[in-house]
């Protein structure tokens, strides 16, 4: 989707703060914390950062990074059944459960460890390019989840990794589960912006086979 | 049992900025104490969580693997071959590195992360990502203007070097492996990891000092 989320190559936005440290506030730990050890009902990764993108665009820039995370967890659980509005807006619940099982310090660290999620699937089909194609994105995009931003669509690269087929984010985002052969394209600054660019320095994104214009 | 409803999310998000106090902080306890009530969670576990972030994973980690592969041609070779098995050598294993990708810095290119569209970053190597990661001035500049961004953050690149800017787009998540700084013979791995800032790791650090 064309969504305030893509933002690459947007102008106008001021200076990179460059001291700012990983969290300002406790809020924003525990709200980091709550992220991860939630089993926030978003169906796949894929739809979790969708709900992000349907933020309203005044909001997703106006409110502080863990703050969209907080309003997008509620969002899935409501979505899903699990909260109600009414919860959400007051904080508290009727609908009280047995108290949850306390993960201590050893808990937490190897659930981090073996959290290594793999989006790797056996491929379904022959890939279509191979590393060294010079390959075109589509000039247009669809109005779901896609991970193609707008400042790489009807563009010309070329190919430098294969990756075999990973899991297909615009249909994930859909709840339905496919893969597609995953590549690195390099782009030149040049192609994606304009003459005035440094022709030595180059851009590189990992772009699904769907992305291409066919040869 | 999620709906994949984008425009019911779109609503709620709404319905949610619209109705809740306007405080992040009230909203994050008002999660908290829901998912307490419900048994979701409990906040034990978010204070060891908080706890193991703030103590135990962080950018040493990442300096290690880089000091590593200074000294050990072969560990070197496996990095650079396949980042997320190399890096189960040290048990550095887990969130967002299933499919770490190692990028090298040489004296003829300079490398850069960037996640666009959201804020993709290797947590389980590197921690969590600094705030101007994840700001919507360096996710909309680090692709067009890298070299303005760089020399933000005191890093002045040649003209002849080329910079190359890894968008993380999908699954794959990145590691920058800077130069072994000059002056820094004969330091043993764990002084090596010492020298090596986080963000030598993210790219917007270049030219790493000899001596801690």
């Amino acid at each position: 989707m064309d969504g305030i989320h893509d933002l690459g190559g947007m102008e106008g936005l001021g200076a990179v703060d460059v001291d700012a440290p990983p969290f300002t506030h406790d809020w924003e730990r525990r709200q980091w914390a709550l992220s991860k050890n939630l089993a926030v009902p978003a169906g796949t990764i894929d739809f979790w950062r969708h709900g992000i993108e349907r933020m309203d665009p005044k909001t997703y820039l106006s409110v502080p990074y863990f703050e969209k995370w907080c309003l997008n967890d509620l969002t899935h659980f409501i979505l899903a059944g699990e909260f109600t509005l009414e919860e959400a807006t007051s904080g508290t619940t009727k609908r009280t459960g047995p108290r949850a099982e306390v993960r201590n310090l050893e808990v937490q660290r190897h659930r981090l460890s073996s959290n290594e999620v793999r989006f790797d699937r056996p491929a379904q089909t022959e890939a279509v390019f191979a590393v060294g194609d010079t390959v075109t994105t589509q000039r247009h995009g669809h109005s779901g989840h896609t991970r193609l931003p707008a400042y790489a669509r009807g563009a010309t690269g070329t190919i430098t990794h294969h990756h075999g087929a990973h899991l297909y984010p615009d249909d994930g985002a859909h709840g339905i589960e496919t893969a597609h052969h995953l590549y690195t394209v390099e782009f030149t600054a040049p192609e994606l912006w304009g003459d005035n660019a440094n022709p030595n320095d180059t851009v590189l994104l990992d772009l699904w086979e769907p992305y291409f214009a066919r040869p | 049992m999620s709906t994949f409803d984008s425009d019911k999310a779109a609503e709620t998000h709404r319905h949610l900025h619209s109705h809740m106090p306007s405080d992040p902080a009230l909203r994050v306890k008002a999660l908290e104490s829901l998912a307490v009530e419900r048994g979701l969670v409990a906040p034990e576990s978010l204070d060891a969580w908080v706890e193991l972030y703030a103590d135990h994973i962080g950018p040493k980690r990442g300096a290690s693997v880089v000091a590593r592969s200074w000294v050990d041609e072969d560990f070197r070779a496996r990095l650079l071959d396949d980042a997320a098995a190399a890096i189960r050598e040290f048990g550095f294993e887990g969130h967002a590195t299933g499919h770490l990708k190692a990028v090298e810095n040489t004296k003829e290119t300079h490398n850069l992360v960037v996640c666009t569209l959201c804020s993709c970053y290797p947590f389980s190597i590197l921690g969590m990502s600094p705030a101007w990661y994840k700001s919507v001035a360096y996710r909309a500049r680090a692709v067009r203007e890298p070299r303005a961004v760089l020399s933000e953050f005191g890093v002045d690149i040649g003209a002849d070097i080329s910079v190359r800017v890894w968008d993380s787009t999908a699954e794959l998540r990145y590691i920058v492996i800077p130069e072994r700084p000059a002056g820094s013979d004969g330091l043993d791995e764990a002084a090596l990891a010492a020298l090596v800032t986080r963000n030598s790791m993210i790219g917007t650090d270049r030219d790493l000092k000899g001596t801690s």
